[in-house]
C-alpha cells in the first residue's frame, strides 16, 4: 500500500493573485469565443426559424449584402456586450470563471464599468501584426497585453487553488499506521 | 487496730494530712461537695445560663490570632490522612449538586472569544495533516467534491502547470531572475501577504 508522504502532491497551491500566465489567458479566451459564438449561433437560428415560422419562407441570415451586414454588425455588438458586461458584473467572463482568473485595474482592485468597456474595445487592437499586442503576455513582466496598458488592467488567478489541494488530499487514502 | 481514718491518711500521705483525723474530715467534706454540686448542677438549668452569656463579649477578650499563630499548622496537615478524606467524598453526589447550566450561564464567552488569536491559533495548524489524518478529509471530500469540481481544478492546475513552463521558458531566454518579477498586482499581493495566504512567485513551482 502506498503510504502517503510517497503520494505526489498536486503541483499548484496557492496562486491567489499572481499575474496569470499566457496559457491559462489563452484556454479562457478560446472558450469564451466558443462560447459567445456557440450563443450567437444558436440565437441567429432562433431568429431564422421563428421568421420561417412567421413568413412561411426560408430565409439564411448569412447570405444577401444587407442581411450579412446586419448580422456581422449583430455579431460584433453581441462580441461587445458579452466581454463588457462580465467584465464590468464581476471581472471575469465565462471562459475566465472556468479557468480560474479574473481581470482587476493595476493596484489590484476591481475594475471599473468604463476600465470593461476600454478593454473590450481595444481588445482587437492586440489581433493587429499578427497578434503582437499578445506578446507582452509572455514578456512583460505584468504580463499585459496591449488592451490590458489600454484599461490599465492585469489579469491575476482567482481560484482557491488550496482548497483544490485540500480536496486533492481529502481523495487520499487515509495513512496506514505503522 | 487502725480506724478507717488513718487507712486514708496513710494512702493520701503524710505531707497532705498533718493533723490526726483530717483525712477523714476533708473525704467527709468531698462527699458533701460532690453532692452539693450535684443537686446545683440538678437545678441549674444550663441553657437558661448559656443564654445569659454574652458571647460576642466573650470572644471579644479572645485574641484568636495567638491563638491560631500558637497552632503547628503543618504538624496538624501531616496528621491528616488526605486520601482517607478523598475517598469518603462522594464526588458524584457533589457534581451532581452543582447546577451547570448556571454555571455556563455565567460564562462570558464571547469576552473569551475576544481574548483569543484566531489567526494565531490557525498559523499553529497544519491542514494538510490534520486533513491526512482525520475524517474531515472525506466530510470535505464528500461536501464540495464532485466530478465537476475534480476536473476543473485539473484543468486550471494544468494550466498553471503550463504557464509556469513557458514563464520558465520567457525568463531562460531573456536572462530573467525569477525572483525579481513582481507575483501580482502590489495591492492585492499586499493584502493577500496580510490574511497570511501563501503566494509564489511567478514562473516558480511550489
Amino acid at each position: 500500500m502506498t503510504s502517503r508522504s510517497e503520494v505526489t502532491a498536486p503541483p499548484v497551491v496557492g496562486r491567489q493573485g499572481n499575474y496569470a500566465g499566457a496559457v491559462t489567458r489563452l484556454v479562457a479566451f478560446a472558450a469564451d469565443v466558443g462560447a459567445s459564438w456557440g450563443i450567437f449561433t444558436l440565437s441567429v437560428a432562433a431568429v431564422t426559424f421563428a421568421i420561417q415560422l412567421v413568413t412561411g419562407r426560408t430565409v439564411d441570415l448569412t447570405h444577401g449584402r444587407v442581411t450579412s451586414l446586419l448580422t456581422l454588425f449583430a455579431l460584433v455588438v453581441w462580441e461587445f456586450v458579452y466581454f463588457a458586461y462580465q467584465w464590468s458584473l464581476s471581472g471575469k467572463t465565462v471562459g475566465m470563471a472556468l479557468l480560474g482568473i479574473r481581470v482587476v485595474e493595476v493596484e489590484g482592485g476591481a475594475i471599473t464599468g468604463r476600465q470593461a468597456v476600454v478593454r473590450t474595445v481595444t481588445l482587437p487592437f492586440s489581433f493587429l501584426f499578427f497578434g503582437l499586442g499578445f506578446l507582452g503576455i509572455l514578456l512583460n513582466r505584468d504580463r499585459r497585453a496591449w488592451h490590458d496598458r489600454f484599461a490599465r488592467t492585469v489579469v491575476v488567478y482567482s481560484w482557491d487553488a488550496r482548497a483544490a489541494r485540500l480536496r486533492w488530499l481529502a481523495k487520499q487514502e487515509p495513512a496506514t499506521p505503522s | 487496730m487502725r480506724s478507717c481514718g488513718d487507712e486514708i491518711d496513710d494512702a493520701a500521705g503524710p505531707g497532705l494530712s498533718p493533723l490526726p483525723g483530717s483525712g477523714r474530715m476533708e473525704q467527709l467534706v468531698e462527699a458533701i461537695a460532690e453532692r452539693v454540686v450535684g443537686l446545683v448542677v440538678e437545678a441549674i438549668d444550663i441553657n437558661a445560663v448559656v443564654s445569659k452569656v454574652d458571647m460576642d463579649a466573650l470572644l471579644a477578650n479572645v485574641d484568636v490570632d495567638a491563638i491560631v499563630s500558637k497552632v503547628d499548622v503543618d504538624a496538624l496537615i501531616d496528621r491528616v490522612d488526605v486520601e482517607k478524606i478523598v475517598e469518603r467524598v462522594d464526588v458524584d453526589r457533589i457534581v451532581g449538586r452543582v447546577d451547570v447550566e448556571q454555571i455556563i450561564e455565567r460564562v462570558d464567552v464571547q469576552g473569551i472569544i475576544d481574548r483569543v488569536d484566531v489567526e494565531k491559533v490557525i498559523q499553529q495548524v497544519d491542514i494538510d495533516s490534520l486533513v491526512e489524518q482525520t475524517e474531515l478529509g472525506t466530510i470535505i471530500a464528500r461536501s464540495t467534491s464532485g466530478v465537476a469540481s475534480e476536473a476543473l481544478d485539473l484543468v486550471r492546475a494544468q494550466g498553471v502547470g503550463l504557464d509556469d513552463f513557458v514563464a520558465r521558458w520567457v525568463n531562460r531566454i531573456l536572462r530573467r531572475n525569477p525572483d525579481d518579477l513582481p507575483v501580482g498586482p502590489p495591492g492585492l499581493v499586499a493584502a493577500l501577504e496580510a490574511v497570511d495566504r501563501p503566494t509564489l512567485p511567478a514562473g516558480r513551482t511550489p
